[in-house]
């Protein structure tokens, strides 16, 4: 199967990434700066998260990326690990993103926790495997240096390795994606969170952005639709139709949690919920949850047959959009019910009138934030500009 | 020293004190007559100077919270609950601590090594009672101990201790001659949130 190849497989420029998206991009990244010199001088206190939401955007952007990394790499898997051939050529494109959105992630959540580099130590000395951030960052670990790995075999066209490191990949990746969901789904103060859902709802969910992110930058590297040649417009057709039918499930799993958070008014769910549907996060949900990341998308799809690569192109940046508010509306909905009443005296922080808390993002995380979306842009572009991306 | 490194030492010294500690056959708890609260708050005070727990109005690690379920004009009724972290049988902060930062000691108090936490914050939102907070002075989270520092001598809890009206009673819940045992016995009591399972060693007579 595997082969002679020289270095220079590994290499080849693509001009249609002009230098001019490169500098831009890194321009974006600069901003970021501003947020990590804050933080490093200033401590956490220039994060807009309290005593009552002490998760804010830096996990839920830290979910966005890590999502969209699984997603790639459970679609990339169709091709090179379980051998459908038409999807072959999507590979090493998803394979070297799912790497960057991976890095990107982990560095925003550097940023989040008090001491990374404590982290480093006593995860390893001092494991407790009771945790699901244990288990999630450790998997994820494990998953990244098989991406890495399956990257490489990629590149050097060795199929068996590949289909080897893909496959450990593809079991790291769908375990350590659904314990993130069970770092949400096991905890009992949480009703908004608790249950099997969320693990469940985060591998359906990273399906959804791995087919969007695939659509998306296969039009990146070729310039434009009409310039893809005849087996990535296959390959991206084929992913279309599964991009439709993984929105219609979700729309369908959408519909269900919040019928099942309202009917009755279940305490502490209710009250979540109607933050999304009526309360401080209904923007966010309506128009680009609902709106951007579900129902355009999967109207679009649905109209066009998938058929239409420009059309999809333009439903998939819709949904990648969309999912990042997903997963920030996932994020602090969960958190804005207090543990305790705010009453007099409670002290419980960022209490609104209603009696629910509420979380806005601080310059300092928002610059963090859109920094690490640029420079993961930037790296793609970098890569996808001198690396052999295609088959 | 500053406040800084009296809180830090305090911590460290709590650690030492837990691992000497680790054959302790007791296990402590709060019996709380809400109905004596007089909302002075000295045991919050108390807790702040005996703890070094930094300054700051959302610092604390225990607090008095006024009943919001007041009667309507003329039938008129105020009442208080204080209370702090609920020192859980079945703590889900410790399940959730990726590094055993927070762990349960020998006698049944939940505390945090501060050394070992990575301020993931995962504990803040597993607690159903929001009884932690992220310390400046500890670079960890902060919260309860029991004045664990005060095992060693006997004393009681710093807001045990202060408390006027004597709201809470301190003791062994494993000895049934002690005085807290006896009020569970006597009394019909209650715990924060029963439904969350956390089995909480704070019980509240009814």
């Amino acid at each position: 199967m595997s082969t002679n190849t020289t270095t220079m497989d590994f290499f080849a420029k693509n001009d249609k990434i002009s230098n001019i998206w490169l500098i831009l991009t890194l321009l974006i990244s600069l901003f970021g700066v501003y947020g990590v010199f804050n933080v490093l001088i200033n401590g956490h206190d220039v994060y807009g998260v309290t005593r009552t939401v002490p998760w804010g955007i830096l996990i839920s952007t830290y979910v966005f990326f890590v999502v969209s990394s699984t997603g790639l790499c459970l679609i990339s898997s169709m091709g090179h690990v379980f051998g459908i051939e038409k999807y072959e050529v999507i590979g090493k494109r998803a394979v070297i993103l799912a790497i960057l959105t991976l890095l990107c992630g982990f560095g925003v959540i550097a940023m989040e926790l008090g001491h990374p580099f404590r982290m480093a130590i006593y995860n390893i000395i001092s494991p407790n495997f009771e945790s699901a951030i244990w288990w999630m960052g450790t998997l994820y670990g494990v998953y990244l240096v098989f991406i890495i790995i399956e990257f490489y075999f990629l590149m050097k066209h060795n199929h068996k390795g590949a289909f080897y490191a893909g496959l450990g990949g593809f079991i790291a990746g769908i375990s350590a994606h659904s314990n993130l969901g069970a770092v949400f789904g096991l905890l009992e103060a949480r009703p908004f969170w608790h249950g099997p859902y969320l693990p469940i709802y985060f591998i359906l969910s990273a399906l959804i952005s791995g087919t969007a992110l695939i659509i998306i930058i296969f039009n990146i590297s070729y310039g434009r639709p009409s310039n893809l040649p005849e087996k990535a417009k296959n390959a991206l057709t084929g992913l279309s139709k599964l991009f439709g039918l993984f929105l219609g499930i979700i729309i369908f799993f959408d519909i269900w949690k919040i019928i099942t958070s309202v009917y009755g008014a279940p305490p502490e769910k209710y009250e979540s919920v109607m933050a999304l549907l009526t309360g401080q996060l209904s923007f966010n949900f309506w128009f680009f949850e609902v709106m951007l990341g579900m129902l355009i998308p999967f109207f679009i799809i649905l109209f066009t047959k998938g058929r239409n690569l420009t059309a999809s192109l333009i439903a998939a940046i819709s949904a990648v959009i969309g999912i990042f508010y997903m997963r920030y509306d996932l994020v602090i909905a969960g958190q804005l019910f207090p543990m305790r009443e705010p009453a007099p005296g409670a002290h419980v922080q960022s209490a609104l009138q209603n009696g629910m808390v509420t979380y806005s993002p601080s310059f300092s995380e928002i610059s963090i934030v859109i920094g690490a979306l640029g420079f993961c842009v930037f790296l793609y572009l970098l890569a996808e500009k001198y690396l052999n991306l295609s088959e | 020293m500053s406040e800084n490194s009296r809180a830090l030492k305090l911590a460290e010294d709590n650690q030492k004190l837990a691992n000497k500690r680790k054959k302790a056959k007791e296990k402590w708890g709060i019996v709380l007559d809400t109905s004596k609260c007089i909302d002075c708050k000295a045991c919050t005070v108390a807790c702040k100077m005996e703890n070094y727990v930094p300054v700051g109005f959302y610092n604390y690690r225990i607090w008095v919270a006024e009943d919001t379920h007041y009667a309507k004009y003329p039938v008129i009724s105020r009442s208080f609950q204080p209370s702090q972290c609920q020192q859980c049988e079945n703590p889900p902060c410790v399940h959730v601590c990726p590094t055993h930062a927070s762990y349960k000691t020998a006698d049944g108090v939940v505390m945090v090594d501060s050394k070992k936490c990575i301020l993931c914050k995962y504990c803040m939102t597993a607690c159903p009672y929001d009884a932690r907070y992220e310390s400046h002075t500890t670079e960890a989270i902060d919260k309860c101990t029991f004045c664990y520092q005060r095992r060693e001598e006997g004393k009681d809890p710093a807001c045990v201790e202060t408390c006027p009206p004597k709201v809470r009673v301190f003791g062994d819940l494993n000895d049934p001659n002690s005085e807290v045992s006896r009020l569970l016995a006597y009394n019909e009591y209650t715990v924060l949130k029963p439904e969350k399972g956390t089995k909480p060693k704070l019980k509240y007579i009814k």
